[in-house]
């Protein structure tokens, strides 16, 4: 029925003389709904996929605003804001906040630092036992986290760094060193060397030609693995947890206790709020993200 | 040479003596930072785990081994005795043969949903392309431990999808939450984002021409995709092979909160036998299983590449 009508009114059109009348929005959000809906009906396999990913967050993120909410209710039976307040002004929770930033902006410091000026010597310069650095970086990745942490602990209990700051700072640092190295290097290799050539040519020294024509078409590299980099620190859950406990619990690391011992709603509302950092940071890096600059970087160049 | 100096500034700088030395050398100390970092933290660490599984006690590993509450240690050389102890542990076997399937089912599962994904990406068009290149990146931004909750809460015996379903009318449906079979299902939905990606940037550097040619060589939809973007697109797909195993081999988080106390994967096992139980050589001995396991699918990519490296250069 609803079909009709909106095709209806589709064929009577606008009036003449306003093509771009008050009613192409509203036209326009009807074609939008019916085609969405045709489509929905065509395709079970994307509203399988859509509920599979979607639907699981929805439900968490619906929790965060339950009073409280029990099987076999589909939806809360009482609706509050109250568990924000108390997530909020619980000590341990907004200190753990503040850890988890810190550890993520130091770690990720750490490893560009450590990291960078090799992501520029791999991409951009030939020299002897290149390929075979690469592949011991990716040694990194080439073990196993969990039995890496528990190898490393031994390391760190030799050199006193359990418990410690600083042993946080390597365990999260270690994790985020082939994303740093290998994805900026994918980057800098791509830059066209008869840019670099031109710029010289016309007198450029070699720092101003690094600074003005390779570091910015090698920038969209940088900053996915540096955005990357600081979102696996502060997600990092299982080398902070062998770690850093009890000293210093991170959000993710608290995330454990609260599974345990917190009321649902409670656990909702510190997803949301772990969650939110992720979400900001991710969606500044999206156009790069997703143009390929990520798939190149697990590839030699 | 003449070429060269027939233009003004075209020239290239060449620095002689010792400033020259040090800017032909930059590059490989620059490289050389981040591969001892991974020596001295990745490296040893390895050989100081397989030296205290083999009984060896002494030196870096002293301060680890004063923890043991059980261990076993050589009296002179090596021991296989804690590795025959620990194969003799009830539960064991049963937790290496869970770690095992989990990670093949896991990233068999996860080639097939993103292959699925990426080959639609590839040839759809409008409404249904936009849709699904949105929700397929969703999993990226919510943190590790965040999404195994929200997935275990959902997928659990009277978890959220079970209300849902009872207000559907449908009272009595098993789920697998909690279960070895959800852990599963949190590892696809976590890799989802990282395994489209990588394949579908496979399947766009993949000439339309060569698609084309096929499809007018009146190919049918299966064999251009076996016979032209499968062998084009066989690189990253081991990529995400190999990153998914050795990932699924090194998690903590997934089977931790999603999965049963038992059988449980080896990474649950390892950490708990680290700072609950106090067995730290058992820990380490799960610790080289999971290496020797993650060696299989390394060499594999490390083969591929190096054979994509090779083509490269001879181009």
């Amino acid at each position: 029925m609803t079909t009709t009508t909106a095709e209806s009114e589709t064929l009577s059109g606008p009036p003449a003389g306003s093509l771009f009348g008050e009613s192409a929005p509203r036209r326009r959000a009807e074609v939008v709904a019916r085609r969405a809906l045709r489509f929905a009906g065509r395709n079970a396999g994307i509203v399988l996929l859509g509920l599979f990913i979607l639907a699981p967050l929805a439900t968490l993120a619906i929790g965060a605003f339950a009073e409280t909410w029990f099987y076999p209710s589909a939806l809360p039976s009482q609706w509050s804001l109250s568990w924000w307040g108390q997530v909020l002004t619980t000590q341990g929770l907004s200190r753990s906040i503040e850890l988890s930033i810190m550890f993520a902006v130091v770690s990720t410091l750490v490893s560009a630092v450590l990291c960078l000026p090799a992501a520029y010597a791999f991409g951009r310069r030939r020299f002897r036992g290149k390929t075979a650095m690469m592949m011991t970086i990716f040694a990194v990745n080439a073990f196993p986290k969990i039995g890496l942490y528990i190898a490393l602990a031994s390391l760190l209990y030799a050199a006193n760094l359990m418990g410690t700051f600083a042993g946080v700072v390597v365990v999260q640092s270690l994790t985020t060193i082939v994303t740093m190295t290998w994805i900026p290097a994918g980057s800098f290799a791509a830059v066209p060397k008869p840019l670099e050539e031109a710029a010289r040519d016309t007198g450029a020294s070699s720092w101003r030609v690094f600074r003005t024509v390779t570091l910015p078409l090698a920038r969209p590299g940088i900053l996915v693995a540096v955005i990357l980099s600081f979102l696996s620190c502060m997600d990092e859950a299982q080398g902070t947890l062998l770690v850093g406990v009890p000293n210093y619990v991170t959000m993710p690391v608290q995330m454990y206790t609260l599974i345990d011992s917190f009321p649902g709603p409670a656990t909702a509302v510190f997803s949301v709020l772990l969650t939110l950092p992720s979400v900001v940071l991710l969606l500044v890096a999206r156009r790069y993200l997703f143009d390929g600059t990520l798939a190149a970087g697990y590839q030699l160049r | 040479m003449s070429a060269e100096t027939a233009l003004p500034g075209r020239a290239p700088r060449r620095r002689g003596g010792l400033t020259g030395l040090l800017a032909a050398a930059a590059p490989a100390v620059a490289g050389l930072l981040p591969v001892l970092v991974t020596l001295v933290f990745v490296g040893l660490p390895v050989v100081l785990a397989v030296l205290y599984t083999l009984g060896y006690t002494g030196g870096l590993n002293q301060p680890e081994s004063q923890l043991a509450t059980h261990q076993i240690v050589a009296q002179h050389g090596l021991t296989l005795g804690a590795w025959q102890h620990i194969f003799g542990e009830p539960g064991f076997l049963e937790n290496l043969w869970t770690t095992a399937w989990v990670t093949v089912a896991a990233t068999v599962a996860l080639v097939v949903v993103a292959w699925a994904i990426a080959l639609y990406i590839r040839f759809a068009t409008g409404f249904g392309k936009r849709i699904v290149s949105s929700l397929f990146v969703v999993p990226i931004f919510v943190p590790g431990v965040i999404s195994s909750y929200a997935l275990v809460t959902f997928w659990q015996n009277h978890g959220r999808l079970a209300g849902i379903l009872y207000a559907l009318g449908l009272h009595t449906v098993s789920l697998p939450g909690g279960t070895n079979v959800s852990v599963v299902l949190g590892l696809v939905w976590t890799n989802i984002p990282f395994g489209v990606l990588l394949i579908a940037a496979g399947l766009q550097s993949v000439p339309q021409p060569y698609v084309d040619a096929a499809r007018d060589a009146s190919a049918s939809w299966f064999m251009i995709v076996r016979t032209v973007l499968f062998p084009l697109a066989k690189l990253p797909t081991l990529v995400v092979v190999t990153f998914i195993a050795v990932g699924t081999l090194g998690t903590y988080t997934i089977p931790e909160i999603m999965g049963p106390t038992s059988p449980q994967m080896l990474g649950v096992n390892m950490a708990n036998a680290y700072t609950s139980y106090g067995q730290p050589q058992d820990a380490e001995i799960m610790a080289v299983l999971v290496f020797l396991m993650a060696i299989v699918f390394s060499v594999m990519y490390v083969r591929a590449n190096t054979a994509e490296v090779r083509r490269l250069e001879r181009r």
